[in-house]
């Protein structure tokens, strides 16, 4: 799961209300903390103080929050809001300048689905994860990855499809009888989609605790064995032939098959050069005149 | 088009053809001897344009895919001045593989290319293009894959009629001297000298949009009012519509758009089913193949109509597009574990073929097409085994069967077995 995430682009976490995916948005931020990484954090649906609470001071003082939630439409006036709205603050985090490896968290992008255009928002998020040199240049490309939490409920298939086009990896929050798991989706850009299931749980000082498969008691009966699909079953007609079949149709001459019978049979010249004779019968109203062949027509 | 219907096909003299023709640009008329300089002074000598041959249905001025195996399924290749739709897949790897082999096709001919993306960047494109095969290796290659196929029932061997067999047997293999039509290699990139000597425009879209983002939706046909004008552009100033009378040797551009229809062009018809601008694609398309039918060009788009929300916007799109090509890859469908498919990668489906001056549609009579990619090869079969889809309500349906039912309504059946497809 680890390298999955770790790559570098979109990575969408798609949770629902059974299985909340901001614990997980914060496990996966304090390990690109701990790593040293510098984390960027747009907060838009819960408070800061809620959002730093269960981090360590280490990690808190790692973390850049850019704040949406306190003041999102600027009303109070204040110096500290951003300018641009959400989408300038994004745009903004487009350009910085700074090199080393980057974490940009977007919590959440429902929030900025629901109120930015959707292709502008892809066009922005898109610009976020493909950042390929700074645009100072001359330094190689950093890897920026961005996270975005994402309640799928929330949205219709549209705007999920459009996302899911967009991003290099998809972790989608499910699970059983207590225990969360991810169907994780890669899409490395030269290569075939990948799909894998993880089962994890996450501790109270939110680091990341990774299962090999889900809990024993909790495993549902295995479902009855579907035997594969047989495409040669419920035919109406004979596939295969049988061995007094297939003597048959082996000793079969074919008519155009010049074989030694017939090779003999045409260069002897035959007893009889009988060549085909016609036997006819002349009908009631057939003409046997052959001078004229318009007498029947009365005109 | 009507221009080059009267001049391109017919039997009329060829010296009031050439003259003509000098003002189309659309035809392949050859004339030996030396009167041809004496009568056109001012255009160029009549030459096959490099790459394109005539169809032999229709003389119809044809370009090569990439993928010759498409180009028998449409009827000889890509006619100049038509547009290629491809419906892409899922994940988008084969659309983008198809994508590219046009593109490559276009630098082993010498064609000038045009890229246009909003996705990646046009060099990025430019560099991942698939090298071709020489005549030797690919021989090779085909012949250590047939012998793979040999399977151990091959002991039941044909009996042919005795007056056939002095007949040469038929090639199904890459043929070594073919300059239409070339294979490529998709494991291996492009060497760079080719890519540096071909000419090329790319036109990315991030780059030209304003610097600041706004909020308000701008105006959706934004993005594709910019591409259409840089096509325009081109197409002036490199003469492709005949404008500037061209000292060189004609040629052909070839365009290519790479994920039309996306968010990422500003359009939200993938978004949501009731938008607001939902005319600037059908107007996109409309305008471009206006554009294209005056010059000596070809397009190919790729489109994630899976995406598309309005399923009447589709068929206005496929209406507006001259062939059209759906690709539906298997991975992470219930099909990846069907025996019946386990061979293969995808289906193909040729949804529509254009009429060009003619009366009737050039189709194909096999509708059950998968493609497979080898480790270098991309083939596109007719799936050989019984098509009957055993599902747990075991129903099943022959699209054989369908295909003589439906055989008089053809583009009506594309759309059921589609659908039919989807269900099961």
């Amino acid at each position: 799961m680890e390298s999955v995430v770790a790559q570098a682009g979109l990575v969408l976490l798609r949770d629902s209300v059974e299985w909340e995916g901001r614990s997980l948005l914060k496990a996966l931020i304090k390990k690109s903390a701990l790593c040293g990484e510098r984390v960027h954090i747009l907060g838009c649906e819960v408070s800061e103080d809620e959002f730093r609470e269960g981090f360590d001071a280490s990690v808190n003082s790692r973390l850049i929050y850019h704040d949406v939630f306190r003041d999102p439409l600027n009303w109070s006036q204040s110096g500290e809001a951003l300018p641009g709205g959400p989408l300038g603050a994004l745009q903004a985090m487009c350009r910085r300048t700074d090199p080393g490896p980057v974490t940009i968290a977007l919590d959440s992008l429902s929030w900025l689905l629901l109120h930015l255009p959707c292709p502008a928002l892809c066009q922005a998020l898109c610009a976020l994860s493909q950042q390929h040199s700074c645009p100072g240049g001359g330094s190689p490309a950093e890897p920026v990855r961005v996270l975005c939490l994402l309640h799928e409920e929330l949205h219709g298939p549209g705007p999920l499809g459009a996302l899911s086009s967009l991003a290099q990896a998809e972790v989608i929050l499910s699970g059983t009888m207590g225990q969360a798991s991810a169907h994780i989706l890669s899409r490395r850009p030269q290569q075939h989609p990948t799909r894998q299931t993880q089962w994890f749980s996450i501790l109270p000082d939110l680091s990341l605790d990774l299962q090999g498969g889900p809990p024993l008691e909790s495993q549902p009966h295995p479902e009855p064995h579907t035997p594969p699909v047989d495409p040669t079953a419920h035919m109406t007609f004979n596939l295969h032939l049988s061995e007094s079949e297939r003597a048959a149709k082996d000793s079969l001459t074919l008519p155009f098959q010049f074989s030694s019978e017939k090779q003999q049979a045409l260069l002897r010249p035959g007893p009889r050069q009988a060549t085909g004779r016609i036997f006819y019968e002349p009908d009631a109203y057939d003409d046997l005149d052959q001078e004229d062949p318009d007498d029947d027509l009365d005109v | 088009m009507a221009a080059a219907a009267d001049c391109g096909t017919g039997a009329g003299s060829t010296g009031s053809i050439g003259a003509a023709a000098c003002k189309n640009n659309v035809t392949s008329f050859q004339r030996k001897g030396p009167r041809a300089s004496g009568t056109d002074s001012g255009c160029s000598r009549l030459v096959s344009i490099a790459g394109t041959r005539p169809s032999v249905r229709n003389g119809q001025l044809l370009v090569s895919t990439g993928l010759p195996a498409l180009d028998q399924l449409l009827g000889g290749g890509l006619a100049v001045g038509t547009v290629l739709l491809i419906e892409e897949d899922k994940y988008n790897t084969y659309s983008s593989l198809l994508f590219k082999f046009f593109l490559a096709e276009g630098i082993i001919n010498g064609h000038t290319l045009l890229v246009a993306s909003a996705k990646e960047d046009p060099a990025d494109i430019l560099q991942e293009l698939p090298a071709p095969l020489l005549d030797d290796n690919c021989k090779k290659d085909f012949d250590e894959d047939v012998c793979n196929h040999k399977t151990p029932d091959s002991n039941i061997k044909m009996k042919i009629a005795w007056r056939y067999q002095l007949l040469p047997k038929m090639e199904s293999g890459p043929v070594s001297s073919s300059r239409f039509g070339h294979y490529y290699d998709a494991s291996k990139r492009m060497p760079q000298e080719l890519i540096e000597e071909s000419k090329w425009h790319g036109f990315f879209f991030p780059e030209k949009l304003s610097s600041t983002l706004t909020t308000e939706p701008r105006s959706l046909t934004g993005g594709y009012r910019k591409l259409l004008q840089f096509i325009q552009n081109v197409i002036y100033e490199e003469g492709f519509d005949g404008s500037n009378p061209q000292k060189k040797q004609k040629n052909i551009l070839r365009i290519g758009i790479q994920n039309l229809g996306s968010p990422l062009w500003g359009d939200d018809i993938c978004c949501t089913e009731n938008c607001d601008n939902s005319h600037s694609l059908t107007k996109f398309l409309y305008v471009l193949r206006g554009l294209l039918r005056t010059s000596l060009s070809a397009c190919i788009i790729t489109m994630p109509t899976h995406l598309i929300q309005n399923k009447a916007v589709i068929s206005r799109v496929t209406n507006l597009s001259d062939t059209v090509v759906g690709l539906e890859s298997f991975t992470g469908s219930g099909r990846e574990t069907n025996p019946l498919y386990k061979d293969y990668h995808g289906l193909i489906h040729i949804r529509q073929i254009p009429r060009l001056n003619n009366l009737i549609y050039d189709v194909s009579d096999v509708k059950d097409l998968a493609f497979k990619l080898k480790r270098k090869l991309f083939t596109i079969e007719c799936i050989t085994k019984l098509t009957s889809y055993g599902t747990q309500g075991q129903k099943y349906l022959l699209p054989g069967h369908l295909q003589r039912k439906f055989a008089i309504n053809k583009n009506r059946y594309f759309r059921t077995l589609h659908n039919l497809n989807k269900t099961y």
